[in-house]
């Protein structure tokens, strides 16, 4: 592999900002969510990057980790979309408005 | 070790006392009234048992630490020494008789629980005053005692004017209070110590301006507690309180508490000429002024309070004429037969058909009981001061330190003393007459009275007669054994020449018989009594509490009613509405930001991040890399 | 060679990310999304772990993915004509934060002299991997297991059907 390292975490960075584009620009709770995952995927290709960098076995066991949180991260919220349609029927993040001032 | 055991003392009637408090409803009456009597019983007869722990130097028992910060150090002590030891056992004593007494008074009462725990813990603070080795816990006590007063003034709380009565008596003395509290920190601030005996030992070394100071505070602290001028207000219209009430607080121990502080602070005390002669000269006004009052009273315990007032003001004098021994046997004597005369009163009053007014009472001498005549006899002989008996000798005893103390001013103050003797006598007189003499006036039934009402009285009375005993002079071949007994702690010693004696007493003697006489000339027949400006004047006690109410409560309740309509609801409510206003306001504008959107949110979220982003890259460009 | 194709999966997860992000359809994006993971997963098999490879095109192409969809489809999103997709009134200022984002991180990234090192060779088999997952990091495993285990629960209370009192709306 003969790329330099900031050209990984420039990837990973336009991985991430995409990611949050997404989670910003979208307003339905499904997008966002999705936009959280690249956001995460991000992370982890940060992590392996500076694994192999560093000559480092840490970076990889943080990015399994980060897929086992990932995954319960997914079970909770996607058990949350399907009670918020169930209360409101509509994806629409703005429609829960409830903690309005 | 068994000095510790002299804190039973007055922890027996505490003990009683909360027991009562928090049992007190749900226990048959007699138990009670029975733990009452033995709280007070007990300290009396372990007053005895201990009595030579008092020899010599006196015992100082310590149980414990109660604050400890930095150089304060005040510990649950007591002093149990030659001042005390007679004190202790005269309100023990007496107080126990007066509790045999309160049963048989309160025995149609309801609320026995609450009274007899009051009265229980009444002795308990003001056996905390009297074996106090700190000022601190003297203080306590001194608080105690207002307190209990308080409740049992206003013991009859649901008519408004024993309510009022109490709380009267409650700010009157707090006044006092307040002064005594900033003597206290003073010294505390002088020497360092709260211990009296430490503060006694240091009090020459403080600059004689301050002490001077200090004696004046102390002696309007004094002055509440005592009902001596300028509080005195309180004391008449304490006796809404129960009768026996009257005899335990306002006649043998709470008014004295006050000529108490001072024997005990004497060393102290009698650094200071200027403030030896302002107690004797509040004790002569306070006591001429009373006795003016009494003169024209129509009520028997109102009478009684009157006198109260006047005989504390003799003790003042006395210990401003530098005689503790003086002032405390009078305090002593004056125990005895006052208790005597309030409680033969509450008889009388239950004779008369519950009626106060002596001008409708007359003919007891007759139709009542001859034991009280006699009773009550004896002690008005006491107060008149009829020579040879306990009131006599005491009472001599202090014009005579007046007398021998040699300036002009105390001169004066000895005059006064006899004149007030004279009006003394009269007063006395008058009571009897009014209520023993002639034909029944009054309409009300006779109750039955029960024979604890009776028999308590015949000790007291027999103590009262025979108080000269305590102290008889030299001269009448007595061996000043009071004053032999106080030591160190008994002040001045009075030497007279015995002629100069012998004409003071013939004086006293001669004046005693002229009050008589004058009175007997009065009301040997029963005449309606006068009702012109003067006798008003005097029946409104010099119309004090109109002067009162005139110089402090209504500028008092003008300021209140300026702080409350002026300052309190338009400038702090204004104030803080327009605050409320303006928040609120605010606080609208800030809500228009909290959507509750969550892209908002994180939209905010991600320009902060930008923020922080662009402000990190500035500072590098500006730090030029690392 | 290998540096040449990390440039060019590079290249497809960000257009298949950018697509994925704009599309309408839930379905479509969550399909492009796994077209850009599979791209990530081979990078990441570059970047020597192919452990760690494997796991994303199982777990996260394979199983999280799967989900996101099976929950689009049960909830019948997708047949329906949703009401939102890219507009230029809310994307704009949009783009304008995200650019600027990327140009300061670039920046921060390329100010770093160690962001021109290159990555050397490495490679972690996976036995390895094990030894450090289950020696170094076991309390995290046990943790992450927990928080698992926590997660299945609290996606069981939520996905019960819901009592009356709730319905509201």
């Amino acid at each position: 592999m003969m790329i330099p390292f900031g050209h990984a975490l420039a990837f990973a960075a336009a991985l991430f900002i995409l990611g949050l584009t997404c989670v910003l620009a979208r307003r339905q709770i499904i997008m966002i969510l999705i936009g959280v995952e690249i956001m995460l995927n991000a992370a982890s290709l940060v992590f392996i990057a500076a694994s192999a960098y560093w000559q480092q076995a840490d970076g990889q066991v943080f990015v399994i980790l980060l897929m086992a949180i990932t995954a319960a991260e997914v079970a909770v919220a996607l058990a949350m979309v399907v009670y918020l349609w169930r209360r409101k029927k509509t994806m629409i993040a703005d429609q829960f408005n409830g903690m309005r001032g | 070790m068994s000095q510790t055991l002299l804190f039973l003392i007055p922890l027996l009637p505490l003990s009683c006392a909360v027991i009562n408090m928090l049992f007190g409803m749900r226990l048959p009456r007699l138990i009670p009234e029975t733990l009452a009597i033995c709280g007070v019983l007990g300290a009396f007869l372990l007053t005895i048992l201990f009595w030579g722990y008092a020899e010599g130097e006196g015992t100082r028992a310590v149980l414990g630490t109660w604050l400890s910060s930095g150089s304060v150090d005040v510990s649950f002590a007591l002093c149990f020494d030659k001042l005390s030891a007679p004190m202790t056992l005269m309100v023990t004593g007496v107080a126990t008789l007066i509790h045999f007494y309160a049963i048989g008074y309160m025995r149609d009462e309801v609320d026995y629980a609450r009274f007899f725990s009051l009265l229980n813990l009444f002795v308990f603070a003001m056996l905390a005053i009297i074996l106090a080795d700190n000022l601190l816990i003297l203080f306590l006590g001194w608080e105690g005692v207002g307190l209990c007063s308080y409740g049992l003034i206003g013991f009859w709380y649901r008519k408004r004017e024993n309510a009022k009565a109490g709380t009267k008596a409650f700010l009157v003395t707090r006044v006092g209070d307040v002064f005594l509290g900033i003597a206290l920190l003073w010294l505390f601030a002088l020497t360092g110590t709260l211990s009296i005996t430490e503060i006694n030992a240091q009090a020459e070394m403080i600059s004689p301006g301050i002490v001077t100071v200090l004696t004046l505070l102390l002696l309007v602290g004094a002055c509440g507690k005592s009902a001596q001028l300028p509080l005195m207000t309180w004391l008449a219209d304490a006796m809404a309180g129960p009768t026996p009430v009257s005899a335990l607080i306002h006649a043998a121990t709470m008014v004295t508490a006050g000529v108490y502080l001072l024997c005990r602070l004497f060393p102290l005390v009698s650094l200071s000429v200027f403030g030896m002669a302002a107690i004797a000269g509040v004790g002569a006004i306070t006591a001429l002024y009373a006795a003016t009052c009494a003169l024209a009273q129509r009520e028997i315990k109102r009478v009684l309070a009157y006198s109260t007032m006047s005989q504390v003001g003799y003790m003042f004098m006395a210990v401003g004429a530098g005689t503790v021994s003086g002032a405390m046997f009078h305090l002593l004597t004056h125990a005895f037969f006052k208790a005597v005369l309030f409680m033969a009163a509450g008889w009388v009053i239950h004779l008369a058909g519950e009626e106060n007014d002596i001008f409708r009472m007359g003919g007891l001498a007759k139709n009542g009981p001859k034991e009280l005549f006699w009773i009550f006899l004896a002690a008005a002989v006491c107060l008149a001061g009829v020579p040879l008996t306990g009131g006599f000798f005491s009472k001599d005893g202090i014009l005579l330190a007046l007398f021998t103390e040699g300036t002009l001013l105390y001169k004066g103050y000895w005059l006064i003393g006899v004149f007030t003797a004279l009006l003394t006598a009269f007063y006395t007189f008058r009571l009897v007459y009014l209520v023993f003499a002639g034909e029944p006036r009054g309409e009300g039934q006779p109750h039955a009275v029960p024979a604890l009402m009776r028999w308590p009285l015949w000790p007291l009375a027999v103590l009262g007669l025979a108080g000269g005993l305590l102290n008889l002079p030299a001269m009448v071949g007595g061996g000043e054994s009071l004053h032999q007994w106080y030591g160190k702690l008994a002040g001045r010693q009075v030497t007279a020449s015995h002629d100069l004696e012998w004409l003071l007493i013939a004086l006293a003697t001669g004046i005693v018989a002229v009050g008589w006489l004058l009175a007997h000339l009065r009301y040997r027949s029963y005449r309606e009594p006068l009702d012109n400006s003067v006798s008003r004047f005097l029946l409104a006690g010099w119309q004090a509490d109109a002067v009162v109410d005139r110089l402090l409560v209504r500028p008092f309740a003008a300021m209140g009613r300026f702080c409350s309509a002026g300052c309190d609801r338009t400038l702090f409510d204004g104030t803080l509405e327009g605050l409320v206003k303006l928040s609120g306001r605010w606080s609208g504008l800030l809500l228009q930001l909290t959507t509750g959107r969550l892209t908002t949110y994180l939209s905010a979220f991600a320009w902060g991040f930008l923020i922080m982003l662009g402000w990190f890259l500035l500072k590098l460009v500006n730090g030029g890399g690392h | 060679m290998a540096s040449l194709l990390f440039y060019i999966l590079g290249f497809i997860m960000l257009t298949a990310t950018l697509l994925c992000i704009t599309r309408r359809n839930p379905v479509h994006a969550v399909i492009y999304l796994v077209v850009g993971f599979f791209a990530l997963a081979l990078m990441f098999y570059l970047l020597g772990a192919p452990l760690v490879a494997a796991w994303e095109v199982i777990v996260y192409a394979g199983a999280i993915m799967v989900l996101f969809l099976f929950i689009i489809m049960m909830l019948g999103l997708a047949p329906q004509e949703l009401p939102e997709g890219p507009n230029w009134h809310r994307w704009g200022p949009l783009v304008l934060l995200s650019s600027s984002l990327m140009a300061c991180t670039l920046l921060l990234i390329f100010q770093d002299p160690a962001a021109t090192e290159i990555i050397g060779t490495y490679y972690l088999a996976p036995q390895e991997l094990g030894e450090a997952l289950f020696g170094r990091y076991a309390l995290a495993v046990e943790v992450v297991s927990f928080q698992l285990l926590f997660a299945s629960i609290g996606a069981y209370m939520l996905g019960r059907s819901l009592p009356k009192e709730d319905d509201e709306s």
